[in-house]
């Protein structure tokens, strides 16, 4: 169900925020791809950037966050390079994004019907106001709404259905790659498993890829191809899912993996990671999780280390101890 | 629809509770209306001529008849005669000042508040910009001045110096009035300088309101959707963030109804406009009870209908009301 065609190639991203007398660097230069029907998975603490990343994929950084080097390429296009009029096609026709809140993600004050319709009569006016109706209800039909609530207003619906809805919108003109900045954290596990679901039966019928953002690394396991583990704005691993608790290279992403508990299997005590992430105005020299890690050795205190391919593993990892 | 019956039957409640205060307060001061009269005529009258005069003002009888005399006729729109312009009658006296200070109060407060919030919606969008930092600072500093200096001033500069404007009254004498271009330019050409200066003390207000949500509102999920689905500025400005944020502003325009009334006093006497304000003046120095009660009672059933517009106009506007 995934190619080898990468879609979207980045390369070297870098953003930061910018405040009256700093400049944080909230995202380091990361590099990773996602290919064509990929469920490609970011996964870190609350901090690292992923969200970050995911703004600047969809060119939605705002100041004060600022992207300042690097490449997002779709197809070989400069994604960060696009003008004005491109911009408008690029978003939504290509990328759509589900938010986290299902809460909020939808204007409280205009019907749902007017919210799905305006994104395709924007980028596709040909359609005019009875085709696009009629797509709004061919999507409503397509994540299990009745369309006869299409004129309803947002808090008429349930967390579910309500983020139904905002997938209902990504979907709304066939994009190649959806963004998921963790869509399932505000809804109850019961609900979470049927959105998911939903979202991998939409997959494999339409066959975008997936962005998947989450805390969760148990459901991102489940649902993701591969996932890149973040930590502190920089990529540590990059792996096959199934890989990230079974064989972890780094020390960070064995931690994050322990950090969980295993739901079948005698109790274990959880171990968690001591410390806390760094503070991004003072990271330290070399490898900015060394002073958490426990395998840390005087090359990690000053030198960076990159992120580079294992081939026995199959997977990419930035740790001295690898070599 | 239940919502607002509820609403309404709060507004007849107060109004009730209003009436009975209305009735009670001008009774526990000493000395009752009909004394100014009487005392007017020297000793000249006879005991059958004060009771017809007490009578006519609702003064005989114990205190509960004279309660349900005057609640029989407020119902009937009858609220006596007015001692300073004996014997008109304080109800057509009433109707014809609120005429005038709804003329000043209804184009102030529509262009104030036109004004400002579009103002408010154009600096939130472009925060920190040039119109932003320039304007916003110095409507608040227009906000904060009283309205007889404001007035004052714009009398004093353009009555009396530069005589482009007149220096009193709603319309000239020598027009008749009616429905005619050459009448209502008249009316318009007289209320200029008393709308403005009403005007210039309250958009400041409206600007600052407006910027604060909708800078408020740019952070919502809903608006970060609405920008990544590629939707053109002007409806994601106006559709998404000014529709949402115009809520809260509606109700702040019901509660500085009453504010905006209390402010036209000084206007119309500054301006020697013919408004409830300047009659209201009068009637205070020469303790015309029945008009002040009719002018009380008709402020607070201003304020009090202006509340139930804002409740409908939310209702029509917000459809979570609505259920």
């Amino acid at each position: 169900m995934c190619s080898d065609r990468a879609l979207i190639e980045v390369r070297n991203l870098t953003v930061d925020y910018v405040g009256e007398h700093s400049v944080v660097r909230a995202v380091h230069g990361i590099d990773f791809d996602i290919m064509e029907g990929e469920a490609f998975g970011l996964a870190g603490e609350s901090g690292c950037g992923k969200s970050t990343v995911a703004f600047a994929l969809a060119r939605l950084t705002r100041l004060p966050g600022l992207v300042s080097g690097g490449q997002v390429r779709l197809n070989g296009e400069d994604v960060l390079k696009f003008n004005k009029a491109r911009l408008k096609a690029y978003r939504w026709n290509e990328v759509s994004f589900v938010f986290q809140s299902a809460m909020n993600a939808l204007n409280p004050v205009i019907s749902v019907a007017e919210q799905i319709m305006d994104v395709i009569e924007t980028h596709e006016p040909s359609l005019g106001s009875d085709g696009a109706r009629a797509r709004a209800v061919e999507l409503f039909e397509l994540v299990g709404i009745p369309p006869a609530r299409l004129d309803d207003y947002p808090h008429q619906f349930s967390g579910g259905m309500r983020q139904r809805i905002c997938i209902a919108i990504a979907l709304a003109l066939k994009p190649k790659l959806i963004i998921m900045d963790e869509p399932t954290t505000a809804l109850d596990v019961v609900v979470q498993r049927d959105i998911i679901e939903q979202i991998v039966e939409l997959k494999t019928e339409l066959g975008f890829s997936v962005l998947f953002i989450t805390h969760d690394l148990g459901l991102m396991i489940e649902f993701c191809d591969r996932i890149g583990i973040m930590y502190s704005g920089e990529l540590v691993e990059v792996a096959p899912a199934e890989a990230i608790l079974t064989d972890p290279q780094h020390p960070y992403t064995r931690a994050l993996g322990n950090s969980f508990p295993p739901l079948t299997g005698a109790r274990v005590r959880l171990e968690g990671i001591s410390g806390t992430p760094p503070d991004l105005r003072s990271l330290p020299e070399g490898c900015r999780f060394a002073p958490r890690c426990p395998h840390a050795m005087e090359r990690c205190r000053l030198e960076a280390p990159e992120l580079r391919f294992y081939p026995t593993s199959q997977s990419e990892a930035a740790c001295h101890l690898l070599n | 629809m239940i919502y607002l019956l509820r609403r309404f039957a709060f507004y007849v409640a107060a109004f009730f509770v209003a009436l009975t205060f209305n009735f009670f307060i001008p009774r526990l001061m000493p000395g009752d209306p009909s004394a100014r009269i009487i005392a007017s005529f020297q000793g000249r009258l006879n005991e059958a001529q004060i009771d017809a005069i007490r009578q006519s003002y609702g003064l005989t009888g114990s205190l509960w008849e004279q309660y349900l005399t005057y609640m029989g006729s407020v119902f009937r729109l009858d609220f006596g005669i007015s001692t300073v312009q004996f014997p008109e009658p304080t109800a057509s006296l009433l109707f014809y000042g609120a005429t005038w200070t709804l003329v000043l109060v209804g184009l102030a407060v529509f262009f104030a508040f036109i004004i400002g919030s579009m103002m408010g919606i154009h600096a939130a969008w472009n925060r920190g910009g040039f119109f932003d930092s320039f304007f916003t600072p110095i409507n608040v500093m227009m906000n904060a001045f009283t309205p007889a200096i404001v007035a004052l001033l714009l009398f004093y500069a353009f009555s009396l110096q530069l005589q482009w404007f007149p220096l009193g009254r709603a319309h000239s004498t020598e027009i008749m009035p009616g429905f005619t271009f050459l009448f209502i330019g008249n009316v318009l050409y007289h209320a200029t300088l008393p709308v403005l200066s009403i005007f210039l003390v309250s958009f400041g207000g409206w600007h600052l309101g407006m910027r604060n949500v909708m800078i408020n509102l740019l952070n919502e999920d809903f608006v970060i959707l609405a920008r990544a689905k590629g939707l053109s500025d002007r409806r994601v400005r106006y559709r998404y963030v000014a529709r949402n944020a115009i809520l809260p502003q509606i109700t702040a325009l019901a509660l500085s109804i009453g504010f905006l009334l209390g402010g036209a006093l000084v206007t119309e006497q500054v301006f020697n406009y013919p408004g409830l304000g300047k009659f209201t003046f009068t009637a205070i120095g020469s303790r015309d009870y029945s008009f002040i009660q009719g002018q009380l009672l008709l402020l607070t059933a201003s304020v009090l209908v202006a509340n139930m517009l804002s409740d409908i106009a939310n209702v029509i506007l917000d459809p979570r009301l609505r259920t």
